[in-house]
């Protein structure tokens, strides 16, 4: 009985520590998440609620209009076992992935080391470049790419001048995905900002020191800039990739969202969208989502582990 | 794209608002009635609704329409994510290939109930009511009857010294014309076709002259791997020759009116609808007309059939039901609102609308108008409703005529493999 009381005493007693600590910490931040809320709501109401709604429709059948019906892995099975579409829309993505992300960052961080000179009216130029990606996906661009890239296009007129008679790129299965490639890399904009951030991070003395040693431009590059800055290149590799295999407006609006000719330009996003608005499959666009989602986080993870081995954080 | 209730007329809307109530009127307020529509179709079509929803409110000032409208692509989407989130629109443009779906679903509403009450239907065409019902009810009020045609540009054939099909052309004439074309060498070599091997409604057209079909009844494939091989030659003859367009020219036509051959300027016939006649003269700057799709030899008949182009239904989630109804009476009977309609839409299928707008119609309305009820021999029975996923299916055909037209597969492979396709999409459930 006494042993018994004696046991009852400590855990009122610590019941009561546990209540008051959680009342002081209520006290000392029930502010800070006041102000919080907003964001809470929004990213449990409109970021994991529906991504967890997502996660449960992509293993049923649902086509909008009646409610969803289980169907188990059967979608999963599908898609890995029985969709010649889902292994065009990936090797579409992997190659747009694979060739739009090194060239584009290529091409910024190019532009990004002549602008990095001491120009004078620097701000006028960075507003410039950058202006492409602002325009970024609109119809505009659409069809002004379309304009440039047919048959009778600019390109054509101007490859026409030195006797080149060149296809209708942009209507061409062979061609027409890298006329995407290249709408994507002229829109090197926000990568290119970064990097001249990064570039001016580096300090001036290196350089001095470096010339004092007799190291030629390439050479200070290769050895000073490069590793210097691969910390902004690792940032800008997994952003890019990231905006990479998410891509879809480009193809969308280019192709009218058919992904053609014969599928050529049918992004990952773009074939999801389809089975989803298009054929109202929405479970099993569920389940390509879902996919996705996991591709890029490999992606990203991998990029993370290797970053030990290429990736200088200074100090 | 919906370009109602733009900026300026907002403005120009809320300004009148408060206009009235400083003058002491009576505002727009909650109690009155407010339709919201949704349609697909061009400018041209928007512009002829709207100034009708105008002439509604005239006429019921206490009803506001408010109207969007999309591209064909872009419709379907939105309506069914609206319709799945329990968001739809009052008064819904249907066609004739989803209205099954729509109607089993019970997102839309059978009409039968307001009949002769709201929704005033005596003089017109039966055929066009029965278009419109699914299993025995009725879902959708034709908006017109129409067909499939061929728009023709004119000048260009003139140009080019070929007389301008008619409802009496066959493939051979085509062969002929794409000669005279490459011969004459008209705007920097302008072809006589567009490559039609992708057209559904072409492929439905040839099928029914060879005495097969697009589906049967029961939403199975009514035609075999020997026929699509037929057809995959046809074209690729067709091509070879330099008649029709070339594959980089006709994959530029991802759907849209604007893309097609004839509007890009690539080719004097583009395959279409006959109520697109207006759309397409809206956006060609050389007159236009209409003739039958061709016939595959001298007198074979039956490839064409007189379809509702188009219906409005109504979701089977508004409250507004009998509002609409009435609205949708309006539409299809209102004597001041018809000529505004016209036939853009298709044929319109009251009688006495009919008889009415005919002598005020344009020349070219009249090509219209006269074109549908002057098919004769081209004319077949109505083939059942599509099937589901048959969508997917249109969608698998262009990308088999792009295989052929680029050269990856030849005809003797394309057949068979479209045709197993075809078969996998219509057999796969959800």
């Amino acid at each position: 009985m006494t042993v018994r009381s004696i046991d009852g005493g400590v855990a009122a007693a610590q019941g009561a520590a546990r209540a008051s600590a959680w009342s002081k910490f209520w006290h000392r931040n029930a502010a800070g998440y006041g102000f919080l809320t907003p964001w809470l709501i929004g990213f449990f109401g409109l970021t994991i609620g529906p991504a967890l709604i997502s996660l449960y429709l992509s293993f049923t059948d649902f086509n909008l209009l009646q409610a969803p019906t289980w169907v188990g892995d059967a979608n999963y099975l599908r898609i890995f076992t029985a969709d010649p579409k889902f292994l065009q829309a990936m090797r579409v993505t992997f190659f747009y992935v694979l060739f739009s992300v090194p060239l584009k960052l290529a091409f910024a961080l190019a532009v990004a080391m002549l602008l990095n000179r001491g120009l004078k009216g620097l701000p006028l130029y960075r507003a410039v470049f950058y202006l492409p990606s602002l325009l970024g996906a609109s119809v505009a661009i659409a069809v002004l790419w379309r304009q440039l890239f047919q048959g009778d296009g600019l390109i054509n007129r101007l490859l026409a001048t030195v006797g080149i008679e060149g296809p209708s790129w942009i209507s061409n299965p062979r061609y027409a995905l890298w006329t995407l490639v290249l709408l994507s890399i002229w829109q090197f904009g926000s990568p290119m900002i970064i990097f001249l951030a990064g570039l001016r991070q580096i300090p001036g003395d290196m350089y001095e020191a470096a010339a004092i040693d007799g190291a030629s431009k390439p050479r200070q590059f290769w050895s000073i800039t490069l590793p210097l800055l691969t910390p902004v290149v690792f940032f800008n590799a997994i952003i890019q990739t990231i905006d990479a295999f998410k891509s879809f407006t480009p193809a969308f609006i280019i192709s009218s969202g058919t992904g053609n000719p014969i599928n050529s330009t049918l992004f990952y996003t773009l074939y999801l969208y389809q089975e989803a608005f298009g054929f109202f499959r929405m479970g099993y666009a569920a389940a390509l989502a879902w996919i996705l989602l996991i591709i890029i986080a490999v992606f990203t993870g991998v990029s993370f582990l290797s970053s030990r081995y290429w990736v200088h954080y200074d100090e | 794209m919906s370009f109602r209730i733009d900026r300026r007329r907002f403005l120009m809307g809320s300004s009148a608002v408060l206009a009235a109530g400083a003058a002491g009127f009576r505002p727009a307020f909650a109690d009155d009635t407010n339709l919201r529509q949704i349609f697909w179709g061009s400018k041209a079509r928007a512009d002829r609704t709207f100034q009708a929803n105008d002439l509604y409110t005239k006429a019921n000032p206490a009803t506001k329409i408010s109207g969007e409208f999309y591209a064909w692509n872009d419709y379907w989407p939105k309506l069914a994510t609206m319709t799945g989130g329990g968001n739809a629109p009052d008064i819904i443009q249907m066609d004739y290939r989803y209205i099954v779906e729509y109607a089993n679903r019970q997102a839309i509403a059978p009409l039968d109930s307001f009949v002769g009450k709201e929704l005033d239907l005596h003089d017109f065409d039966q055929d066009q009511i029965e278009g419109g019902k699914v299993g025995g009810k009725l879902f959708g009020i034709s908006l017109g009857a129409n067909s499939v045609a061929s728009i023709v540009n004119t000048k260009a054939f003139e140009e080019a010294g070929f007389p301008v099909p008619d409802n009496n052309s066959t493939y051979d004439d085509l062969m002929a014309a794409g000669e005279a074309f490459k011969k004459a060498n008209i705007r920097g070599g302008m072809k006589a076709f567009q490559d039609g091997s992708g057209v559904e409604p072409l492929l439905e057209n040839w099928l029914r002259q060879r005495g097969k079909a697009l589906y049967t009844a029961d939403g199975k494939l009514a035609f075999d791997g020997d026929d699509m091989v037929a057809w995959f030659k046809l074209w690729k003859g067709l091509r070879d020759a330099g008649a029709v367009v070339g594959p980089d020219d006709q994959a530029l036509d991802t759907g849209p009116l604007e893309s097609t051959m004839v509007a890009l300027g690539k080719a004097a016939v583009t395959f279409a609808n006959s109520n697109q006649l207006i759309a397409f003269q809206a956006i060609v700057k050389d007159p236009v007309t209409i003739a039958s799709f061709p016939r595959i030899a001298k007198g074979s008949k039956g490839g064409h059939y007189r379809k509702p182009s188009m219906f409005w239904s109504i979701a089977g989630a508004s409250k507004l039901q009998s509002d609409s109804a009435k609205y949708l009476s309006f539409f299809v009977n209102d004597k001041t609102a018809a000529p505004v309609i016209g036939i853009e839409r298709g044929i319109p299928c009251s009688a006495s609308v009919r008889d009415l707008i005919a002598p005020g119609l344009s020349p070219q309305d009249q090509i219209s108008l006269h074109f549908v009820s002057n098919l004769g021999d081209l004319i077949g029975p109505i083939p059942p409703s599509p099937p589901a996923n048959a969508g997917e299916v249109d969608t698998q055909l262009i990308t088999a005529s792009q295989e052929v037209a680029f050269g990856q597969k030849s005809p003797e492979d394309a057949g068979p493999e479209f045709v197993k396709t075809a078969s996998d999409i219509l057999s796969r459930k959800g």
